[in-house]
């Protein structure tokens, strides 16, 4: 190999550039840095004393909210129980006389329910939500197994506007055959007419 | 009459030892909490008693109460002896460190040991290669696979920088000319070896660093991809016995480098026994003020550390010192 | 053979094979919709493309539709028929209703499927979907049709392959429709099997509509115990309760599907009234101490009266095991029986056609689909096995010949010819058929042309004789079994098919030593030898033919000892009642009518349904780690605690005990090892020695007379066998009862077409509407066994009626 081969366009380091001096620069600015924190005022608030607002997207307590229209929201189509990795949620799913789908019963173990929020990405429906209510202890564990009218709120929650049985092909009270969104009138099998 | 009076001494010593180690451990704990808190601009325990100082006290009963579960696939008797090995052989190194000069008491001369071998060094490192076994049997007979990784990663680790430890330990023993530690201490009367041996001090406190699993170098229980490494397994006082012996270790290792570098008890004004106290804790600040500051080191960039730069380095500096012994001015 | 190479892996085919399955052959599941090994290609849907790389065929092409040929090279990964799979989904995507959550389809759904695989996520049609009204298909199948895709699965599974008409497709273009002209409860006792043939949501299961989903079911292979065929099903279970069954493919028997009473008739497993608590005369007890109980009377009454007076019966639905144990116990310790059904005729017809069914005879189901001409003697297939009509309407759409030689108005979805002969001359003209194909031709002429049919059956190139034991004697039976000799003789293939009465009616006759039947025990009762009854899953009350003589009987006992899993009045009576495990629960083995071992796997641990214990609301809430009402033990698990001293608690007994039952129990049946079950037994092994000698005349049984008429008490397909006629569902589509005669015996009598008949026996009445069947033979009058019909006065399902018994009501 010839010496010019080894040329580069870069110019030597100066000590102060080599790799070893900028470690070292590195780590006393680091060592700098939490010296300096122990003179700062720490940031940490203290829960309970003070209690923040926390972010919407924050995930405990589970819900199961309604429609717009003000009706249970949950069809009981066991996703949420599929997906949930501790199987903490279990149901139901039976068919009211309008024929809505609907859990007749809905059960979420809190003492199992690692508050992932993979029931929530689930759901079709945005039935379940998580919500910031993290405050949700109890010394026997069997109140921390909630039924359905403990899991149900009012109003819709995150998701103001999505009404499932609006888009569903199915025939219930709220929309025939046909009525759905982007739905034309059901076809007459009996007619020739192309 | 004379061999009872010494048991009985002994016996004290031991006591005072045992009890000032195990109640400093757990207020190094806190204290460890509390500044690595202030360092990450947290508060640290603050609730058990003013500023926490109960803090030791409430982890102390909650350990003892706490389940002691052992898997059922695990393998029992080594999975109890575990623990026990760790706490004990960090306790036992102890034995040969000095607080201070010999006392009077009764017009007898009673030594500030407990037991003054005269192959202390070899005593400690023999005591820290025990050590590992705590970790590796621990996590071996956990059968589960992260305290198994733990383990071994442990066992690599502490085998790796034993070495360097060891050798950076031999100038010293060099100028001293002895492998007793008070013997050592007595040699830096003068001069602390700090001041004679900067490199091997520094090879020391890393490899001491790396031998007591303390960040940079937790690899062994790495949390993010271990759980808890080689005690993942543990619960109750038997993980106790694991966080005691670390944090004996710490003790140790600040007695250590206090006896081989910082002059040991020596040092102006202050009771020798203070002095060595505050010396072992400034080493223990300083090892918290690292864990504040560092992130944890690469399995491949650990061992490169350690093969590849202590120990040459430590071998040089071993031929460098015997040059000066021997032609040198020391 | 072709030979061809299918994603770089060869593989050789016999010629006619399509290429889909080949591919299935080497493991490679190319997506399909249309396509169904039972029903064929047709090519609608073209989600099956792969390329033809090389060789005869190229381009992309339908893998369901080009049989193979030596040397293709066929891609099914090829990225131009990945893509044209792609588009294919979204095309048939494109209307499909946005309502998977609330569909039953969802998670076992092959276009939920193919849809994710094809990678079809987000709908980019913006246009308006088309809409479809749906049909009221009755209580079995829901019917959604928005969700089809135009797989004609449906109407080529109903038509073609059942033969039923009134299910169908109509329309044109985007506007094809699946359904039947009107809304209307579907027909054919085979509509279950549209849920398991539709690729999507358009048919799903009535019975467990929104109950769950699949992957939330115990699923485990199950058996039918409906009929004698043993069709293969796969059961689900859910929250303790057996929901659904669903076809399990079985190409030796059931193919891939199965009957509406095999498919719904599951409900008596976890019915509310299920008996879950033992009982002593009536006390509920804990099942140790009933066990105790009725160990300590059986030790008294055999220290009493000898071992001969205890006697034990059990029903042909009983596993193996519990049978094997039975057998075995009835050896040891000398006891009477057991019983295994309940006339001495239906033992003997039993016996009979196991000891004919010589192993070069035996056919499977399957192998009767493959025959050419099939003779069916005294079995209405649709009543008593309604798989074997299905297979029957394969032979026909193949080409081949049903004929059926049976006095009742036999009715199958194709055409057959139908010799409505009467029971009591139903075994001359077999004789007579046997003769002319041995060709010394006497044939006595009647007025069916035995000759005409003896030559068909010879130049048939795979006759099959089909016989039933229920209404026929043990004449016929042996004659049907030399016929198919016969024709063996004559041809080296010919198949003999009995059909049974009772799952696991095979094995009850292989425990008959001698002839024991309830009529014989009720018999020993009566003069007094038999002092205890031990009566496993045999439900007396519903299947004994003469309930008040049933009821002086058991009176008489010392003790009876029932075990069993339906409730029956009898069980707050008897001395001992311990309940005992379906086979849902139990699981155990049983062998078909053609002697084919099949084994069934428990599908779940039981105890009450959480109806029972939440009602319709929430389970209760507490913690425990046993499940309430499951303390049943398997039958064969409650015997072996009952014979064996110390096996009351200790499982590992009674298995032993279970295990050396099993070895003694038939050298045909080896459930050891060297038959894997499935097979079918050694029927070298089976006697067939034991068979009477059909020599002779035929003698003439219940003789045709102006005077009388021949009752025959049969079964339907659905209202009359025990444990399916449990069945909520079922009820809904069971025909309610009715006396079927021959119109002109119908004036004969002076009875009228629609009107009730009373018919008395010794002050006991049974009151039927009367209904004209011109197919029936003259003289003969069918009643089912309906659970709605109290018609166990008879003493005999086939009994002479006289005309001063017969009584025109209001006339
Ligand atoms: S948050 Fe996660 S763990 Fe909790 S119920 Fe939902 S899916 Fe289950
Ligand atoms: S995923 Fe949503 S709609 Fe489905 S069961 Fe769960 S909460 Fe109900
Ligand atoms: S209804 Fe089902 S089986 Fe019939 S054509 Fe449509 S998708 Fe196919
Ligand atoms: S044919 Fe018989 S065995 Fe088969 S499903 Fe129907 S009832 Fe069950
Ligand atoms: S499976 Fe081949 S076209 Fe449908």
């Amino acid at each position: 190999m010839s010496e010019d081969k080894l040329k580069t366009d870069e110019k030597p380091l100066k000590p102060t550039e080599s790799s070893g001096w900028s470690a070292l620069k590195a780590l006393a600015e680091g060592f700098a840095t939490t010296a300096k924190h122990l003179a700062r005022k720490p940031i940490t608030e203290s829960y309970p004393e003070v209690k923040r607002q926390l972010p919407e997207r924050s995930r405990a307590r589970i819900v199961l909210t309604h429609d717009p229209d003000g009706r249970e929201r949950c069809v009981a189509c066991y996703l949420c129980s599929a997906v949930c990795p501790v199987s903490c949620i279990s149901m139901q799913s039976a068919e009211q006389p309008n024929g809505r789908r609907y859990a007749r019963w809905f059960r979420i173990n809190f003492g199992r329910c690692i508050y992932c929020g993979l029931c929530e990405e689930a759901c079709p429906t945005s039935a379940i939500q998580l919500t910031p209510d993290f405050e949700n202890i109890q010394r026997d564990i069997l109140t921390l197994v909630f039924e359905k009218k403990d899991l149900l709120v009012e109003g819709c929650g995150k998701d103001p506007s999505y009404n499932y049985y609006e888009h569903a092909g199915v025939t219930t009270d709220q929309r025939g055959k046909g009525e759905h969104a982007s739905e034309t009138p059901p076809v007459n099998v009996k007619s020739n007419l192309p | 009459m004379d061999t009872l009076l010494g048991l009985i001494v002994l016996l004290i010593k031991i006591a005072v030892m045992l009890g000032g180690l195990l109640l400093a451990a757990s207020y190094l704990v806190w204290l460890e909490r509390k500044l690595l808190a202030r360092l990450q601009i947290r508060l640290g325990p603050n609730r058990a008693g003013i500023f926490g100082l109960l803090q030791p006290i409430a982890d102390a009963i909650k350990l003892l109460t706490k389940e002691d579960i052992v898997p059922s696939a695990a393998d029992g008797f080594i999975f109890r002896l575990a623990p026990a090995v760790v706490a004990v052989t960090a306790l036992l190194m102890f034995a040969v460190v000095p607080l201070g000069p010999d006392i009077r008491v009764f017009g007898r001369a009673v030594p500030m040991v407990i037991t003054d071998l005269n192959v202390g060094l070899l005593f400690v490192f023999a005591l820290s290669s025990l050590g590992v076994y705590g970790v590796a049997l621990g996590g071996w007979a956990s059968n589960s696979k992260f305290a198994l990784l733990g383990g071994i990663r442990g066992a690599a680790q502490m085998i790796s920088y034993e070495l360097a430890l060891g050798l950076s330990l031999v100038p010293v023993v060099m100028l001293a000319g002895s492998f007793s530690l008070t013997t050592i201490v007595d040699a830096q009367a003068g001069i602390p070896f700090i001041v004679l041996q900067p490199v091997s001090f520094a090879i020391f406190v890393i490899s001491a660093m790396a031998e007591s699993k303390r960040i940079p170098f937790d690899l062994p229980e790495a949390e993010n991809e271990l759980g808890a490494g080689f005690h993942t397994e543990y619960s109750g006082m038997r993980f106790g016995l694991f966080f005691l012996g670390e944090y004996v270790h710490i003790q140790v290792l600040g007695a250590l480098t206090a006896v081989f570098f910082l002059g040991g008890w020596h040092g102006p004004l202050l009771p020798p026994v203070v002095w060595l106290m505050l010396k072992i804790f400034i080493v223990a600040v300083i090892m918290i003020w690292i864990r504040g500051t560092l992130p944890r080191l690469r399995y491949d960039q650990l061992m490169a550390l350690g093969w590849k730069v202590l120990i040459p380095a430590s071998l040089i500096n071993i031929v460098v010192t015997g040059a000066f012994i021997q032609f040198g001015t020391i | 053979m072709p030979k061809l190479t299918i994603d770089n892996r060869e593989i050789q085919v016999p010629t006619g094979t399509k290429v889909i399955e080949a591919a299935e052959r080497l493991g490679i599941m190319i997506p399909r919709f249309c396509f169904h090994p039972a029903l064929g290609s047709v090519g609608a849907c073209r989600v099956c493309a792969v390329a033809f790389t090389e060789g005869p065929v190229k381009g992309i092409q339908m893998s369901c539709m080009i049989d193979v040929q030596d040397g293709m090279v066929v891609s099914t990964t090829d990225a131009e028929a990945v893509d044209f799979r792609r588009h294919v989904i979204e095309w048939l995507m494109l209307h499909h209703p946005h309502d998977c959550p609330v569909c039953d389809e969802g998670g076992h759904c092959l276009l939920q499927d193919l849809t994710v695989a094809g990678n079809h996520g987000i709908r980019r049609y913006r246009g308006l979907k088309r809409t479809h009204n749906n049909q009221d298909l009755g209580p079995l199948v829901q019917h959604e049709m928005n969700r089809c895709i135009q797989c004609y699965r449906c109407s080529r599974f109903y038509q073609e392959f059942t033969g039923y008409r009134d299910l169908g497709v109509m329309g044109i273009g985007s506007r094809v429709y699946f359904g039947r002209s009107v809304s209307g409860v579907l027909e054919s006792p085979f509509s279950g099997n549209l849920t398991d043939i539709c690729p999507t949501g358009v048919y799903t299961d009535k019975p467990s509509r929104y109950f769950g989903r699949r992957w939330d079911y115990q699923r485990h292979p199950s058996l039918c115990l409906h009929c004698s065929l043993g069709c293969n099903l796969t059961a689900s279970a859910r929250y303790r309760r057996v929901v659904r069954h669903e076809a399990r493919p079985n190409l030796e028997v059931n193919g891939h599907f199965l009957c509406d009473r095999g498919r719904y008739g599951y409900a008596y497993a976890s019915a509310a009234d299920r008996p879950r608590q033992a009982m002593a005369a009536g006390t509920p007890g804990t099942i140790a101490d009933i066990l105790t109980g009725a160990q300590e009377a059986i030790q008294r009454t055999v220290e009493q009266y000898g071992p001969g007076s205890v006697a034990v019966a059990t029903s042909s639905r009983s596993s193996l095991e519990t049978l094997a144990l039975l057998k075995q116990a009835c050896e040891q310790h000398g006891w009477t029986g057991p019983a295994t059904t309940q006339t001495d005729r239906q033992a003997l017809n039993q016996r009979t056609a196991v000891n004919c069914l010589r192993p070069e005879l035996a056919v499977s189901l399957a192998a009767d689909t493959e025959a050419h001409d099939v003779l069916v003697i005294g079995a209405d297939p649709l009543n008593e096995a309604p798989m074997l009509a299905l297979s029957l309407r394969q032979v026909q759409r193949s080409g081949g010949h049903v004929t059926v030689i049976d006095p009742r108005g036999v009715r199958l979805p194709f055409d057959f010819d139908h010799w409505a002969v009467h029971p009591s001359a139903m075994g001359a003209i077999v004789q007579a058929l046997i003769q002319e194909i041995a060709g010394d031709g006497t044939a006595a002429s009647t007025e069916f042309d035995v000759t005409r049919l003896a030559r068909q059956l010879n130049a048939s190139p795979r006759p099959s004789v089909i016989c039933g034991t229920d209404i026929l004697t043990s004449r016929e039976i042996a004659l049907a079994g030399d016929l198919a000799q016969a024709l063996c003789r004559t041809h080296r293939v010919a198949g003999l098919f009995y059909v049974l009465t009772g799952a696991n009616a095979f094995a009850a006759a292989l425990t008959q030593s001698e002839r024991v039947s309830m009529e014989t025990v009720l018999d020993r009762i009566e003069n007094g030898s038999v002092r205890l009854l031990v009566a496993v899953e045999q439900d007396l009350w519903r299947e004994f033919p003469d309930r008040k003589r049933l009821q002086k009987a058991l009176k008489r006992l010392d003790h009876l000892v029932l075990l069993d899993y339906v409730n029956s009045p009898l069980n707050h009576e008897v001395s001992y009642f311990i309940p005992t495990q379906p086979i849902y629960e139990s699981g155990g083995h049983w062998i078909n009518q053609e002697g084919r071992l099949q084994g069934a796997s428990a599908v779940m641990a039981g105890g009450d349904t959480i109806e029972v214990t939440g009602g319709l609301d929430h389970p209760p809430r507490v913690f425990e780690s046993h499940i309430p009402g499951s303390e049943q033990l398997a039958a064969w698990r409650a015997l072996a605690a009952l014979t064996e001293d110390h096996a009351k608690t200790v499982k590992a007994i009674q298995e032993e005990t279970l295990r050396s039952a099993l070895a003694d129990f038939h050298p045909a049946v080896d459930t050891t090892s060297a038959q894997p079950t499935g097979q079918r037994i050694d029927l070298n092994a089976v006697s067939h020695a034991g068979v009477e000698s059909t020599e002779g005349p035929v003698p003439v049984v219940n003789e045709a007379s102006s005077d009388t008429v021949l009752l025959l008490l049969v079964d339907w397909t659905f209202g009359t066998e025990t444990l399916s006629a449990m069945s909520p569902t079922l009820e809904k589509v069971e025909a309610s009862p009715v006396a079927h005669m021959h119109p002109d015996t119908i004036a004969s009598f002076g009875l009228a077409e629609g009107k009730p008949v009373t018919i008395s026996v010794d002050a006991r009445q049974l009151t039927v509407p009367v209904q004209a069947d011109p197919r029936m033979a003259p003289g003969v009058m069918v009643i089912p066994r309906h659970h709605l019909l109290e018609w166990q006065i008879f003493g005999e399902t086939r009994v002479i009626v006289k005309r001063s018994q017969l009584n025109a009501d209001g006339v």
